[in-house]
């Protein structure tokens, strides 16, 4: 144990370095065969569509809709393919990131050796909010980027134009930048499902459990959306803004949608990391 | 968290300190409708080793896991190396080390790795010292064979081994060990007792719960026992083992001559009753050279003559079978 050198008498230290513990949360979530496993199955995401609208086309009849809109328009295929997993395999993934982060963890476990070491409570949540927000990042940085391969190389260049849904013609540079900020709108609406998930694992020992809440709540969320009685409840669901991602295909870019979609992820942020932090700090583990 | 700057002089030394190690009163907890801790006071001192012992169910691990602050107590107040629990954990844990309720890893990581992971939280090591923490800490649990398998193929006993690694990262003034030898074979026992022993020369406090009541006899200097959530006896072990017992047990062949023989000079004497051929002689009569003399003087045998001393298991038994 001569390695093992405390530092100095003055026990001013209050933990370890934030950025030290960032970054053992980064190499744990990285290392975790689950998280590479949909990594890998949403890199399959946008070849699929690629492939399906490339075999269509050739086939003769393009389909309609997004997915319709992506034939000979390959810079289309990123916005498609992050539109059509945020419905629910992008939620999915997010859910079961929150899930092992902090549930996972106090069944494991393991959640007590970071606490006796200690890890202060407040500083576990940022640490556990940092490995989902890394999750929802790569997940949709690895479709947004095999999206844009995929279009180019599968569908077919358009002379390195993005034709929009409104019938303009945008010039690559421009066509990248709607791509980034789907991407990011997309990670914000993640993050959104993220600290709900976050603060149901914080509230239970069972990672199935926060799994279960989260699906159900998307599709609970689509099925209301559904009953016209209803429609007063539509402000308050997350999921009624996802189809806005698509906006970023129009020409000019209308705000409004994807902007009041950010603005309610952001209330379910604060209310989910609310409910976490004040769960940890009580939590027995 | 709340701020706690002010620095005693615990920390700053790393000699022998005035302050108990850990110290707890009229703690309380309750679960719902089960109490599971009731009224404990108790006092760690520097440098002891506690066993803390008591059966399924007495309340051990609830003790040791608010003592960690683990686990916010109903009522009473912990102290851990002097600081307040949980209200200032975070200035006593980085000195303490725990093995509570079995090693908890990650199955897809190799058991240096996950040490790895819990070093990173490690507020007294260096970012640089790592990778030689984690390596002498698996040497010193003889881990270092196993060290890049993943901890999913650990049998029982090396799972156990890497949770000793983990609460060893850091040189720690108290050490905290739940059933340490639990799934470990009699070399892991034997090494735990080495290592238990190695702290204790170094000067560092363990709290250590076990039902192998032998263990706790090789490896104690205090004992706290507990039974249904309360404690019904703590001190050290030898005055505890001391008390209540005394007498010269003396085998011989010849035992009811024997007993004739001594009643007849005077001392109080009977048959032991587990069947040994021998006899229990009291303390108010003859000292031990006397009695010894007069049996020898009288023809009878003395094969072994010795101070009778309770083992903890009898005393163990004793405590807690009164106590329900």
């Amino acid at each position: 144990m001569t390695a093992a050198t405390a530092t100095g008498p003055a026990a001013t230290v209050r933990g370890a370095p934030l950025g030290r513990l960032l970054g053992a949360e980064l190499r744990w979530v990285l290392r975790r065969p689950r998280t590479i496993a949909f990594l890998v199955l949403f890199a399959l995401v946008p070849v699929v569509i690629g492939a399906g609208v490339a075999i269509a086309d050739r086939a003769g009849g393009p389909g309609r809709g997004l997915i319709g809109a992506v034939a000979g328009n390959g810079l289309v295929l990123p916005v498609a393919a992050l539109t059509v997993s945020l419905a629910l395999l992008l939620p999915l993934a997010v859910a079961m990131a929150a899930a092992d982060a902090l549930a996972g963890e106090s069944a494991a476990g393991t959640l007590r050796g970071l606490l006796v070491a200690p890890v202060g409570r407040l500083r576990l949540v940022v640490m556990k909010a940092f490995g989902v927000l890394v999750v929802a990042a790569a997940a949709t940085l690895v479709i947004a980027v095999l999206g844009v391969l995929c279009g180019l190389v599968v569908v077919g260049w358009a002379e390195g134009q993005m034709v929009t849904l409104s019938g303009t013609t945008l010039g690559f540079g421009e066509a990248m930048g709607r791509v980034a900020l789907a991407a990011a709108w997309t990670t914000g609406q993640l993050l959104a499902v993220g600290a709900v998930a976050l603060a149901v694992s914080s509230l239970t020992e069972h990672p199935l459990v926060v799994l279960a809440a989260v699906l159900g709540g998307v599709i609970v969320s689509g099925v209301l959306a559904a009953i016209p009685a209803l429609s007063w409840l539509q402000p308050y669901l997350l999921t009624t803004g996802w189809s806005a991602g698509a906006d970023v295909l129009r020409d000019p870019l209308p705000l409004d949608g994807l902007g009041e979609s950010t603005l309610r992820a952001l209330c379910y942020l604060v209310v989910g990391a609310g409910v976490t932090v004040a769960r940890m700090l009580r939590r027995d583990a | 968290m709340t701020a706690h700057s002010v620095i005693g002089p615990a920390e700053t030394g790393t000699g022998p300190v005035a302050t108990p190690a850990a110290r707890v009163s009229g703690l309380r907890k309750v679960f719902g409708s089960t109490v599971a801790i009731d009224g404990i006071d108790l006092e760690v001192p520097a440098g002891s080793v506690l066993g803390m012992l008591g059966p399924n169910g007495s309340g051990k691990t609830t003790l040791i896991r608010m003592l960690l602050g683990l686990t916010r107590p109903t009522a009473g107040t912990v102290e851990l190396l002097g600081h307040p629990v949980p209200a200032a954990a975070d200035l006593a844990l980085p000195h303490v080390g725990a093995l509570v309720e079995g090693p908890g890893f990650h199955p897809f990581l190799t058991g240096r790795e996950n040490l790895r992971r819990l070093a990173a939280a490690e507020p007294l090591l260096a970012t640089a010292d790592i990778r030689p923490a984690v390596a002498a800490a698996l040497e010193r649990v003889g881990l270092t064979a196993a060290a890049d398998r993943r901890y999913r193929g650990y049998s029982l006993g090396m799972k156990q081994r890497l949770g000793l690694a983990a609460a060893l990262l850091v040189p720690r003034r108290l050490v905290v060990l739940d059933e340490p030898t639990n799934g470990l074979d009699p070399a892991g026992t034997r090494d735990v007792r080495r290592i238990i022993a190695e702290l204790h020369a170094a000067g560092t406090t363990v709290i250590v719960s076990s039902h192998l009541l032998a263990e706790v006899e090789a490896t104690c200097t205090h004992v706290a026992v507990l039974q249904s959530g309360g404690l019904v006896a703590t001190g050290e072990l030898a005055s505890l083992l001391a008390a209540g017992t005394g007498g010269l047990i003396v085998v011989t062949p010849e035992a009811d001559a024997a007993v004739r023989a001594l009643r007849a000079a005077g001392a109080t004497a009977y048959r032991t009753r587990d069947g040994e051929p021998a006899v229990v002689v009291s303390d108010d009569g003859p000292p031990a050279p006397e009695i010894i003399a007069l049996l020898v003087r009288t023809g009878i045998p003395v094969h072994e003559a010795r101070r009778r001393r309770t083992n903890l298991e009898e005393l163990f038994a004793q405590l807690t079978e009164d106590g329900s």
